[in-house]
C-alpha cells in the first residue's frame, strides 16, 4: 500500500484510519508505535527509546527552522529599523519644536493603545469599532477554532476571565461541530471518489494504484476549493498578493493564525465596503477549510507513520535477514566443526594404529616428541605451504582439540592433544 | 435511514447551538469591552491634540508619521530608543518563532517579513505541525500509562468500582494540572514579566495552552529582558509538556466519556484506542483483566446504538 486511502470504505476496517483529536486540532492517535508493540516486556523499553528519537527529531527540526528563519529575516528587520529611524530623525529634523523625547512618549502611547486595539491614526469618525457585534462574532470564532489571530483581544479584567470560560466551553463544542463537519465532508467526498474509482476499475489498474490516484485526487481537489479559490478571492478583495493570500491561507487553516493578515479586518484606518455576506462566508470558509486541512495534515502524519513503519519493517527485515544470515553461518559452521572432529578423530585413530604397527615393528618405545622430530624436519617444508591454504581450519581445531580432551580419548598412546597439529596430520597421512 | 436522519439532526443541532454559541461571545465581549474601547480611542485623541498644540507639527505630517510606526510596529519593529539592541530574529527568538508555528499557537508578536520568509513558513508549518502532532501523541500515548491506567488501577485495586474511579482520578488529574501548569507558571511570569498581573498570568497559560495564542501577551519580548534567551527556551519547554498535559487530559475524558457511554449518545465517533491499548498492555495483567470485561460489555452493549460503522469518511475521530 503506497499510501493510505481515507476514503476506500473496503479499507475502513482494516487500515488504522488518521484521526482529530479532541479540540480542533489535528492529533494522530495511531502512534507510530503502536505497530512494534510485541505485547512483551522488551516493548517498554523500545517504546520510550523510539519517542526520544522522535523527540529528538523536532528538536532538531526546530533549531533547523530557527537558522533559517534568522537567516531569511534579520538582515530584513534590521533593514526596516534603520528605514524607520531614518523616518524619526527626519521628522525630528523637520520639525524643530519636537524633542526627541516627547516624541518617544507619544509613540509609546500610541504603540500601546495600538495593542489594545485602537488606531489612533486616521479620523476616529468614521473608524469602525472592533468591538462591533460582527467583529466581536469574529473574535469569537477565533477563540473557539483555536486560530487565534490576535488583531483584536480583551483587555478588561472580565473580558479577560470570560474569555477564558468561553474557550473552555467552546473549544471541545468546535472540536465535534469538526468532527461531525468532517465526516460529512467525507461522505461526499467518499461517494464521488468511489464513482471515479468505478471508472478507473474498467482499465484494469491495480488497488494501489487506484488508492493512490484518489488520495491524489482528493488532495488536489480540495487544494482547489479550500486554498486555491479563497486565495484569489482574498487577493482580490483584500488587495493583497499571491503569497500574502496563500502565507494567510494556510497560517488560517493550520489555526496558527498569526494575525498579521487577516480576512475582513483591515486596520481600522479605512473600512473598505465589505459586502454583507463577505464575513459570514469567511467564517464557512474557515469552518469547512479547517475540517479539510486537518484531513490532510492527518493524511501527512499518516504518511509518516507508514514511511516510518516501512522503514522500520525494513530494518526488521533487514535484522531478520542478518539474523537468519548469522543463524545459517554458525550452524555451517557448527557442522564444520562437527565432521572435522569427527575427521581429526577418525584421522587420529588411525594415526594410533599406524604408530602401533610402526612401534611393534621398528621395536622403538621412545616418546612421539623424539620419533617425530626427524618426520617433522624433513616434511615441515611442505607442510608449511598447506598450511597456508588451510588456515581458517586452524581455528576450529583449536576448540576441538578441547573438546577432544574432555573425552581423555586421545590420550592413547600418549598422544598428547597439544600435538594435534595440522603438521602433524599431514606427517601421518604421509606415513600411510 | 433513521440513524443518518438522526445523525444529520445532530448536526444540524450542532451547528444551530454554536452559531448561538458565538453570537452570545460576541454579545458579551461587546458589551464588556466596547466602552473601554470607546474611552481609549478619545484619550488617543486627545493625546494627538495636545501633541500638535505645543508643536509645530501638522496634523498631516504627524498622521503620515505614525503610520509607518505602526506598520513597522506590526512586524514587531519598534521605534523607541531602548529597543534597538534585541532582535526579534536572533536564534532563541527563532527558534521561538518556529516553536509557536509548529504547535500552531502563533501568537503573531513577531511574524515574517521577507516574501522567502512567508514561503518557507508555509512549507515548514505543513511539514512540522503533523510533526509535532506525532510527537506529542506519541508521548500522551507514553504518558497515558503511568499518569492513568496505573492510577486508576490502582483505585480500583482497593476496592472502587471502574466507573466512580476513573472520575475521581480524572477529577484529581485536573487539579494536579491546574496547580502546575496554570496557577505556578502565572506565579512565576507575574513575578517575571514587569507589566503583567497575575490574572494575566493565568490567561496567558490558558491562551497558549489552548494554542489559540492570540499575542497580547508574550513573554520575553519587554525590552531588557535579562536572560532573554534562556527565558524563552524555558517557556518554550512549558508550552509544549502544557500541550502535552492538554491532551492527555482530554484523552482521558474521551476515554471516561467513552465508558460512561456519553459518546454513542451523542452519535460522537468513539475512542476506538482503547480496544487497541487494552489488548496490548503488558504489565499489569491481573487488573487489566478485571477491567476488560467491564469496558467491554459497554462496548458490546452500546454497539447497536452506534450509527452503523459508518463505511465512508470515519477519518475524523476524536481524542
Amino acid at each position: 500500500m503506497a499510501a493510505p486511502d481515507l476514503l476506500d470504505p473496503k479499507s475502513a476496517a482494516h487500515n488504522s484510519k488518521p484521526r482529530l483529536s479532541f479540540s480542533a486540532k489535528p492529533v494522530l492517535l495511531n502512534t507510530p508505535n503502536d505497530d512494534d508493540d510485541d505485547c512483551d516486556t522488551r516493548t517498554t523499553v523500545m517504546r520510550w527509546k523510539t519517542v526520544s528519537a522522535i523527540f529528538f527529531l523536532v528538536v532538531l527540526y526546530l533549531i533547523i527552522g530557527a537558522t533559517v528563519f534568522k537567516a531569511l529575516e534579520q538582515p530584513y528587520e534590521s533593514y526596516e529599523k534603520l528605514v524607520i529611524l531614518e523616518k524619526k530623525l527626519d521628522f525630528l529634523v523637520m520639525h524643530g519644536c519636537v524633542n526627541s523625547s516627547e516624541l518617544e512618549d507619544l509613540v509609546k502611547q500610541v504603540v500601546s493603545a495600538v495593542r489594545k486595539g485602537v488606531n489612533p491614526s486616521g479620523n476616529s469618525t468614521n473608524q469602525q469599532s472592533l468591538w462591533d457585534i460582527s467583529s466581536s462574532f469574529f473574535f469569537a470564532g477565533t477563540v473557539i477554532t483555536t486560530i487565534g489571530f490576535g488583531n483584536i483581544s480583551p483587555h478588561t479584567e472580565g473580558g479577560k476571565i470570560f474569555c477564558v470560560i468561553y474557550a473552555l466551553l467552546g473549544i471541545p463544542l468546535f472540536g465535534f461541530l469538526l468532527a461531525g463537519v468532517g465526516d460529512q465532508l467525507g461522505t461526499i467526498f467518499g461517494k464521488g471518489i468511489a464513482r471515479v474509482e468505478k471508472m478507473i476499475v474498467k482499465w484494469k489498474v491495480s488497488q494501489t494504484k487506484i488508492r493512490v490516484f484518489s488520495t491524489l485526487l482528493f488532495i488536489l481537489f480540495g487544494c482547489l476549493i479550500f486554498v486555491a479559490l479563497p486565495a484569489v478571492i482574498f487577493k482580490h478583495i483584500e488587495g493583497w498578493s499571491t503569497l500574502d493570500s496563500i502565507y494567510f491561507v494556510v497560517i488560517t487553516l493550520t489555526t496558527i493564525g498569526f494575525g498579521d493578515f487577516v480576512a475582513g479586518e483591515k486596520a481600522g484606518s479605512e473600512s473598505p465596503d465589505y459586502l454583507d455576506y463577505y464575513k459570514p462566508v469567511v467564517w464557512f470558509w474557515i469552518m469547512v477549510g479547517l475540517a479539510y486541512f486537518a484531513a490532510v495534515l492527518s493524511m501527512i502524519g499518516d504518511w509518516f507513520r507508514v514511511i516510518s513503519k516501512k522503514t522500520k519493517e525494513e530494518v526488521g527485515e533487514f535484522r531478520a535477514h542478518a539474523a537468519e544470515w548469522t543463524a545459517n553461518v554458525s550452524a555451517e559452521f557448527k557442522e564444520t566443526r562437527r565432521r572435522l572432529s569427527v575427521d581429526i578423530y577418525d584421522k587420529f585413530q588411525r594415526a594410533a594404529s599406524i604408530k602401533r604397527k610402526l612401534s611393534s615393528e621398528l621395536g622403538i618405545n621412545t616418546s612421539i616428541n623424539q620419533e617425530m622430530t626427524p618426520g617433522k624436519r624433513t616434511l615441515s617444508v611442505n607442510l608449511y605451504e598447506d598450511r597456508e591454504a588451510c588456515h581458517n581450519l586452524t581455528l576450529s581445531l583449536s576448540p576441538v582439540t578441547g573438546a577432544l580432551t574432555r573425552n581423555g580419548s586421545l590420550y592413547l598412546n600418549g598422544l598428547s592433544p597439544d600435538y594435534a597439529d595440522r603438521r602433524e596430520i599431514a606427517i601421518i597421512e604421509n606415513l600411510k | 435511514m433513521h440513524s443518518v436522519g438522526r445523525s444529520w439532526l445532530l448536526l444540524t443541532g450542532f451547528i444551530l447551538f454554536y452559531i448561538i454559541y458565538l453570537l452570545f461571545g460576541a454579545l458579551v465581549f461587546s458589551s464588556i469591552e466596547r466602552p473601554v474601547e470607546d474611552k481609549l480611542r478619545q484619550d488617543m485623541e486627545d493625546l494627538k491634540q495636545e501633541f500638535l498644540n505645543q508643536s509645530c507639527v501638522n496634523a498631516a505630517s504627524l498622521e503620515l508619521f505614525l503610520v509607518k510606526v505602526l506598520t513597522a510596529n506590526k512586524y514587531g519593529v519598534s521605534v523607541l530608543k531602548n529597543s534597538t539592541a534585541t532582535s526579534n530574529w536572533d536564534l532563541a527568538s527563532s527558534m521561538f518563532f518556529a516553536n509557536t508555528l509548529v504547535t500552531t499557537v502563533g501568537y503573531g508578536h513577531t511574524t515574517p517579513l521577507s516574501d522567502t520568509g512567508k514561503a518557507f513558513s508555509i512549507l515548514y508549518a505543513l511539514i512540522g505541525v503533523p510533526f509535532t502532532m506525532l510527537v506529542l501523541t506519541a508521548c500522551v500515548q507514553r504518558l497515558m500509562y503511568p499518569l492513568v491506567l496505573a492510577p486508576v488501577s490502582l483505585l480500583h485495586r482497593s476496592g472502587m468500582e471502574p466507573r466512580p474511579a476513573t472520575i475521581v482520578h480524572f477529577v484529581l488529574l485536573v487539579v494536579l494540572v491546574l496547580l502546575l501548569f496554570f496557577v505556578a507558571p502565572a506565579a512565576v511570569f507575574s513575578a517575571v514579566e514587569m507589566s503583567w498581573s497575575f490574572l494575566d498570568g493565568i490567561y496567558f497559560c490558558f491562551i497558549s495552552l489552548c494554542t489559540i495564542g492570540l499575542g497580547d501577551f508574550v513573554p520575553g519580548t519587554q525590552p531588557g529582558q535579562t536572560y532573554r534567551a534562556l527565558y524563552q527556551v524555558a517557556v518554550m519547554v512549558y508550552l509544549f509538556v502544557g500541550l502535552m498535559m492538554m491532551y492527555l487530559l482530554l484523552r482521558t475524558f474521551h476515554k471516561m466519556a467513552d465508558l460512561h457511554g456519553l459518546t454513542t449518545f451523542l452519535q460522537l465517533p468513539r475512542c476506538e484506542e482503547s480496544d487497541l491499548d487494552e489488548d496490548r498492555e503488558p504489565i499489569v495483567d491481573d487488573q487489566r483483566e478485571d477491567q476488560r470485561p467491564s469496558y467491554q460489555t459497554q462496548k458490546g452493549a452500546s454497539k447497536p446504538l452506534e450509527p452503523g460503522s459508518q463505511p465512508s469518511y470515519n477519518t475524523i475521530n476524536k481524542g
